[in-house]
């Protein structure tokens, strides 16, 4: 996914680059350190906003505000994209509007693609990112693992819109039909239906044909092959479809013990112990 | 178990009962497969005899369908991490010679006591390995329930591994490093009870956890990888005597595949000491049934001499406890399963 360009934003003045809008009218100094602030939606969530001007001010640091369409080729006759930039046009003059107020100098970009690898991209680009702060919807997980800094969400809830609580790592139990993307399940759906016809098909062809099916099943000798490769094709075709069977209902592995599990192998040392190293060393102190 | 077939094999017509009872059996038989890695199939055989099948054809087409069940099981929980390949490969190959060695000693028994000593013979084990390591894993299970430290590793797996007797082999998903001498005695018996008593996991699974020292979930997980290869190979020599009656194979599967990813699922969400429980549980009530098997082969023996009305309701009641075991395992997991999704749905929702 490459870069997209946010031409049709109102502030553009001051960008050095297409796409890159700035609020303040005076350059900015060489070395500015940055928060970079992420949202995959098109109007940023306003605690967002308001922790990172107020951070921002504090530690005297920039914003570097960036909207990331993820799904850039939906197909909708370009609808949603035209949504996502009008919103995103909304969103960004309201958040310059905050920062000017507080005397906190913002750029903002409108990027397309999967959100840790932009991260990572801006991460390594000429600005001075200090940390990400990621908005609500985004998989905190995904960006941590492929940016250099530090990544925090914020969580908010519309009920308590003045409540804001930050953390370093929050980890979102994904599973079962609450945690489960539509993309997802539909793609369960999808494989269920094909691999359930196939199921069906494979099954009416031998039971439609018993009387041959047995009497060459039960030749034996070289014939062995035959019921031996037969259920190997119904366990791959079959086990598909209830596999995805069972996930298209949302029924799927506990993602947390999974993940548990994983973490707690890849920490553990093998039992075995490693042999110590005996052999004399010439050491130097300074 | 494995000689040539000499007589006419007679197929049965399938009817809508028959189909409707093997998709059933299957899909319990999968379900307790999935998430013990064993010990599901056992109904299978006596539940397709007393539809009219033969018993050659019986057990040759219960082997063909535990394979592909067991492959895809362990598809499935190797995608958790639970499997260890390596573990059970080796593992696998060593349980198979351990099915000859066990159809050699069957063949043995059946020459010297004929086949009332041989069924004798076989449920003497059944009830005997079945109690003794039922108890066991029972008396483990319920000490880790109440625990609320964690449980250290078996006494006797962790001195094992500390022998280093050439050759040391190294598991990393079971995180364990243990001489290939201890692991052969446990395959080999493994495979000998799985061509004794047709469930090798009752022995593989506690011999994995108390033994090797393997965790209740992998060592459930690998057993299916164990599973596949001795089902393999058993299938191969059943079907080269043209055996496997591949429309029951077909319909088990077709039901067991289903169970056998529930039970997989079933195994993210449950604790480790549930795994054991449930074990156990289907153990100790498989004993119960075959106990009730044993005055039969007495009878026939001139050991006892029991009516033939009560033999026939002994025998009734035999396979009534098996059905039964295998009902109350899959209530345990699916209640288990239910109720630990529930719990992390509201709490889910309580986060978000």
């Amino acid at each position: 996914m490459g870069r997209k360009n946010t031409n049709s934003l109102p502030v553009t003045a001051a960008g050095e680059n297409t796409g890159v809008g700035v609020a303040s009218q005076s350059p900015r100094p060489r070395k500015t350190p940055f928060i970079l602030v992420v949202t995959r939606h098109g109007h940023m969530g306003e605690p967002v906003m308001n922790y990172a001007v107020n951070v921002a001010e504090r530690l005297k640091y920039a914003i570097f505000a960036v909207h990331v369409n993820t799904l850039p080729f939906f197909c909708d006759g370009g609808r949603r994209n035209r949504l996502f930039a009008s919103a995103m046009e909304e969103s960004t003059a309201q958040l310059m509007e905050m920062a000017r107020a507080k005397g906190v100098l913002v750029e903002h970009l409108g990027e397309s693609g999967k959100i840790g690898r932009v991260v990572k991209r801006l991460c390594h680009s000429e600005r001075h990112i200090e940390f990400v702060i990621v908005d609500q919807g985004i998989a905190k997980e995904e960006v941590a693992t492929q940016s250099p800094v530090p990544v925090f969400g914020v969580i908010y809830t519309s009920a308590k819109p003045g409540q804001i609580h930050t953390a370093t790592h929050h980890i979102t139990i994904k599973k079962g039909v609450s945690g489960m993307s539509t993309t997802s399940r539909k793609r369960h759906m999808k494989n269920c239906f094909v691999f359930g016809a196939l199921t069906v098909g494979l099954y009416a062809a031998v039971f439609s044909s018993q009387s041959v099916v047995m009497t060459y099943f039960t030749k034996g000798g070289l014939y062995t092959i035959l019921p031996v490769a037969l259920v190997f094709a119904v366990s791959y075709v079959h086990g598909n479809f209830t596999s995805a069977f069972w996930s298209a209902l949302g029924i799927e592995g506990s993602q947390a013990t999974v993940k548990k599990e994983a973490e707690i192998r890849k920490e553990a040392p093998v039992a075995a112990d490693i042999r110590k190293d005996t052999r004399p060393r010439a050491q130097v102190s300074v | 178990m494995h000689g040539p077939v000499s007589e006419v094999i007679q197929f049965i017509d399938l009817n809508a009962y028959s189909i409707v009872f093997l998709f059933i059996v299957g899909f319990i038989g999968g379900l307790v497969s999935g998430f013990i890695g064993s010990g599901g199939a056992f109904v299978l055989t006596p539940g397709m005899m007393s539809l009219g099948v033969p018993g050659t054809v019986a057990v040759a087409s219960n082997m063909c369908h535990k394979f592909p069940k067991a492959l895809v099981g362990a598809i499935k929980r190797y995608k958790y991490g639970q499997v260890d390949i390596k573990l059970g490969l080796i593992m696998g190959l060593f349980a198979e010679i351990g099915v000859q060695a066990g159809v050699v000693l069957q063949r043995h028994i059946l020459e010297k006591w004929g086949q009332a000593g041989s069924n004798l013979y076989v449920s003497f084990i059944f009830v005997l390995v079945l109690v003794v390591v039922g108890l066991f894993v029972m008396r483990d299970a319920v000490k880790m329930k109440n625990s609320v430290s964690e449980v250290p590793a078996p006494t006797l797996a962790k001195r094992l591994q500390q022998i280093e007797l050439w050759p040391m082999l190294t598991f990393k998903t079971a995180n364990l490093r243990i001489s290939m001498w201890f692991l052969v005695p446990v395959a080999l018996a493994t495979g000998m009870l799985a061509a004794t008593i047709a469930v090798g996991g009752f022995i593989g699974v506690p011999g994995l956890m108390y033994i090797i020292g393997a965790t209740s979930i992998v060592a459930s997980a690998t057993e299916l990888v164990i599973a596949f290869v001795m089902g393999l190979g058993g299938t191969l020599v059943w079907a080269y005597y043209g055996t496997v009656d591949i429309r029951l194979t077909m319909l088990i599967l077709a039901g067991s595949l289903f169970g056998v990813q529930l039970g997989a699922i079933g195994t993210t969400y449950v604790k480790e000491y549930m795994i054991k429980y449930v074990m156990a549980t289907i153990m100790l009530i498989v004993a119960v049934s075959r106990f009730f098997a044993i005055p039969r082969y007495l009878n026939e023996l001139q050991v006892t001499s029991l009516s033939p009305g009560s033999v026939v309701i002994m025998n009734q009641l035999s396979f009534g406890i098996m059905c039964f075991a295998l009902l109350v395992g899959a209530g345990i997991i699916l209640v288990n399963l239910f109720k630990a999704r529930s719990l992390e749905k509201s709490m889910v929702l309580q986060e978000g």
